[in-house]
């Protein structure tokens, strides 16, 4: 049952996906940046995406810190990892407009820096769990780091307001004026690329629970 | 379509690259993004095969200590 939902949402993602490609690909060029303009497709989704998997992984962290139940720190680690794929993605297609629009690929202003800061802060959760063996201790310093490293969220969303940054400002909030019909298609995107990211978040919370499952046999064939 | 507005042969000329340029960073960046989730899935289906190995031979091994 749970393979079936999994697979018709991954079908779903992929179908909307392509439906928007096409969308996108017919939509005006913007009037001063041109086509490289349609790249804020992908890459605000991927940023919005992103983030929520940082703010599910604060939540599960905090949750197991609470019950102690691992069901919460495989969430964590789950929607860690694929949240990093996805800031990754957002990292690389802002680099390339940045290098049509403003001639470089890469600027030191607060937006830019404190998202790859936050991109680190959470391939170091990562490996901080393959450094610690112990799977409670791991579970723990873990969900504590998750918590100091989310610490950075807010400040990626709201640098371009506390501080005068080369990034551009909001378009959809803060007085944005994205065009609606323009908006739309944008939702639409957000909701395929969120359907992808929650397929993949849950196929990889299996994976985690196969690894406790591993790790409980191992144990069985010790005590043997 | 800018480029019929504007007056010489060398803006139209620059006005095209412009465009082209954009096209091709366009197309780099979406690849590049698509690639990335692509290859952590086939990391991710990769890994799946490797538990499901480790869980089978381990749950032989005790089948055969028992």
């Amino acid at each position: 049952m749970r393979d079936k939902l999994l697979f018709a949402l991954g079908a779903f993602a992929i179908i909307l996906l392509t439906r928007n490609i096409y969308v996108i690909s017919g939509l005006p060029q913007e009037a001063s940046q041109g086509a490289i303009f349609k790249i804020i497709f992908f890459h605000v989704p991927m940023a919005i995406t992103a983030l929520t998997c940082a703010l599910v992984a604060f939540v599960a962290s905090v949750l197991f810190l609470v019950t102690k139940n691992f069901v919460w720190d495989a969430a964590a680690v789950a929607v860690t990892e694929v949240g990093l794929a996805f800031l990754a993605g957002n990292l690389i297609t802002g680099s390339i407009w940045g290098r049509i629009i403003w001639g470089i690929w890469w600027t030191w202003d607060a937006r830019l820096t404190s998202a790859l800061v936050c991109w680190l802060l959470y391939a170091g959760y990562l490996m901080l769990r393959r450094a610690i063996e112990e799977p409670t201790q791991r579970a723990t310093f873990a969900a504590v780091f998750s918590i100091f490293a989310f610490i950075d969220v807010p400040i990626v969303i709201f640098s371009i307001k506390w501080w005068r940054t080369q990034h551009p400002q909001p378009v959809f909030w803060a007085g944005g004026s994205f065009p609606k019909d323009w908006s739309a298609v944008m939702g639409w995107n957000l909701l395929a690329i969120m359907a992808l990211c929650a397929v993949m978040a849950a196929v990889r919370l299996r994976q985690e629970e196969a690894q406790r499952e591993i790790d409980s046999l191992r144990r069985m064939a010790h005590a043997l | 379509m800018y480029a019929l507005l504007l007056q010489t042969a060398e803006d139209v000329t620059r006005e095209l690259v412009r465009l082209q340029r954009n096209y091709e960073f366009l197309s780099y960046g979406l690849i590049i993004a698509w690639v990335i989730l692509v290859i952590y899935v086939l990391m991710m289906v990769q890994r799946e095969r490797k538990l499901k190995r480790e869980i089978a031979s381990l749950k032989a091994m005790l089948e055969d200590r028992k």
